[in-house]
């Protein structure tokens, strides 16, 4: 039951990620032309449009990320059973876990005081960009619990540890 | 200001990196452990709150230069997809084919073409790996000379512009993009020319195979063809640098030329490898810029207790010349490279560093080169060279093993690097070919 509402959770979340992606070209696009053509009005919220769906992005990304275990990782351990394995990502997700609590908490705060107020040329209102900090702690939490919950399983041997990934997968968390 | 605080620089500096590298060893994500190492001064420091964290995240977030680094992955991940990267291999095997070693020279080639399509070396290390290792294994190649030079030439995607490393570095520390971009051309050419002669050297000692010349028709036809790929990079730099459009907009642009080109003239994109492509550059830009603002707020805390001052006030009193500062930037860069991701990397010990190069006289485009060389050397050096793992794994080899090629390989682009430093007009040259103020 849980478990089908946080797969569905993150398929809409990243239905929602692939769709700010494709928006953010429309705003930057529409700025180039109208600076060179006389088709359309030189818009003055183009920039603007453009960073808002830009925060949309990272957050969201940054929001699956941690499900799909892509964020970049130093290994400096050797190799250690699968068990060893899941009882060091249980430690590292209660670090991470502190964090997303650090976003959920100063979150809400970030976002209750930006509700009055307005961006300065497409006036939107400024909370638009400030609730993905609540809602990326939120998501933190509740992907990281479904993981610690299966890799304590492993740890007490009461399941099989999940297939092995390779390093590919591991550090598709960098782009350089 | 460092009279007001609670904590002095030493205290403050002690406890952000202790714990920085500390949850490194437990294996927390580093934009995780970036962040959580500013937390416990801004819940200690009076004046701060979490809060400020949250504050910095969003400054680092809300920032139009910075968008261009979706736009540049989404420009590589549509001409991946869509078929452009045979069309590149047929002009590479056409031009070098018929040198010493003619896949390997090949492979070193495609990688200068990328280079100037894409801004990311790991990319470009996944894409190679999977077309070259099993290809020079078939020819008779050695197995960790194939990882290796397919490792080290992925590096050039970083070097080479468009880069994402220097739009982070000109967005971060205000430096010009267009400038960076062709101050990289000349050092990135130098490195991929001293890849090939290390190729041929190899080659000649252990008799790797060679093919026949192409015919002059045959290299005509396969350049016809690549014409419109290789348009991208002259409309993203010559865009920037003309000044018809800003960083992000040129990016844009790029965005849209490969969308059309991949479905309207080579025609193979589907609706399907488009949402793939959009998905994937969604995924890696939500993870590597979600780093960018947690060590934007490290950095933020770093200067707030004027940490950088205190580190470089011993190094200030070596009284370095611009030479061997030069040399000592690089020496930092390239241990810290060994070990972060190149993004945080710029941002943590780039802003530190600046005040050093200032001091010194070293012009600012000089610096970020010295500093995106040695951090792009760092992307196949152990134990964190991505390039390399993920060549190695792609050939199902452990790095160890390919340690030594990689080593040999390594030794002649230290010489450029050394070159760079040395000799600023290498990467100044282009710059300056242009009137102060226009870039």
């Amino acid at each position: 039951m849980l478990r089908a509402l946080t797969r569905w959770y993150s398929r809409a979340l990243t239905w929602l990620l692939t769709a700010s992606v494709a928006i953010l070209i429309f705003p930057v696009s529409l700025q180039i032309f109208s600076r060179y053509t006389a088709l359309i009005p030189s818009y003055i919220w183009t920039e603007e449009m453009a960073r808002f769906f830009f925060i949309w992005s990272i957050l969201l990304g940054a929001m699956v990320g941690i499900r799909e275990g892509t964020h970049f990782v130093v290994d400096l351990w050797p190799a250690l059973n699968s068990r060893a394995q899941a009882a060091i990502r249980v430690v590292a997700s209660l670090f991470v876990l502190v964090f997303a609590f650090v976003f959920l908490w100063w979150g809400i705060d970030f976002t209750r005081f930006a509700f009055n107020r307005i961006s300065e040329l497409a006036e939107l209102p400024l909370w638009y960009i400030h609730l993905p900090w609540p809602i990326a702690g939120v998501t933190w939490i509740l992907f990281l619990g479904e993981q610690m919950w299966d890799d304590l399983r492993v740890v007490a041997g009461k399941a099989r540890p999940p297939p092995l990934t390779g390093p590919e997968d591991e550090i598709r968390g960098s782009i350089t | 200001m460092t009279g007001a605080t609670v904590l002095d620089p030493g205290t403050a500096s002690i406890i952000m990196f202790g714990v920085f590298f500390a949850l490194l060893v437990l294996r927390v994500p580093v934009a995780f452990a970036l962040g959580l190492a500013c937390v416990p001064i801004f819940v200690i420091e009076d004046r701060l709150t979490p809060q400020n964290l949250v504050q910095e995240t969003f400054n680092a977030y809300n920032s139009f230069i910075l968008l261009a680094v979706p736009f540049f992955l989404l420009t590589a991940n549509l001409m991946n997809v869509g078929g452009i990267t045979t069309r590149l291999v047929r002009l590479s095997r056409d031009l070098v084919g018929h040198f010493p070693g003619g896949l390997a020279q090949v492979n070193v080639v495609l990688s200068i073409f990328f280079a100037g399509i894409s801004g990311s070396s790991t990319a470009d290390a996944a894409s190679q790996s999977k077309i070259f290792i099993e290809a020079q294994r078939k020819e008779g190649y050695d197995d960790s000379f194939s990882v290796a030079i397919t490792a080290v030439s992925a590096v050039l995607a970083v070097i080479i512009p468009p880069s994402i490393l220097m739009i982070v570095w000109g967005g971060l520390l205000t430096v010009s993009i267009g400038g960076l971009f062709l101050a990289g051309i000349i050092p990135g050419l130098l490195i991929g020319f001293a890849q090939m002669a290390t190729v041929h050297v190899y080659a000649k000692l252990r008799n790797y195979p060679t093919y026949p010349r192409a015919t002059f028709f045959e290299t005509v036809k396969a350049i016809a063809v690549s014409v419109p790929a290789l348009m991208t990079p002259i409309i993203i730099i010559g865009g920037k640098i003309f000044g018809w459009f800003t960083a992000t907009e040129s990016a844009c642009i790029a965005v849209l030329y490969a969308a059309a080109l991949t479905m309207l003239v080579y025609r193979e994109m589907d609706l399907k490898g488009l949402h793939h492509a959009l998905l994937e550059t969604g995924r890696l830009t939500g993870v590597a810029l979600f780093c960018v603002g947690t060590a934007s707020a490290f950095g933020w805390l770093l200067a707030y207790y004027q940490i950088p001052k205190a580190l470089l006030e011993n190094v200030a009193a070596w009284g370095m010349g611009p030479i061997a500062a030069g040399f000592f930037i690089a020496g930092v860069f390239l241990v810290v490279g060994c070990f972060l991701d190149a993004i945080p990397a710029i941002v943590i010990v780039g802003t530190v560093l600046e005040p050093l190069a200032k001091s010194v006289g070293m012009d600012p485009i000089h610096f970020a080169i010295i500093g995106i060389v040695s951090l792009a050397f760092g992307l196949v050096t152990p134990p964190y060279g991505l390039c390399l793992m993920i060549s190695a794994h792609i050939a199902n080899m452990r790095v160890v093993d390919t340690l030594k090629d990689v080593m040999i390989m390594l030794i002649p682009m230290f010489l450029v690097l050394a070159l760079i430093i040395i000799f600023p007009q290498i990467p100044l040259f282009l710059p300056r070919l242009f009137p102060p103020g226009t870039l």
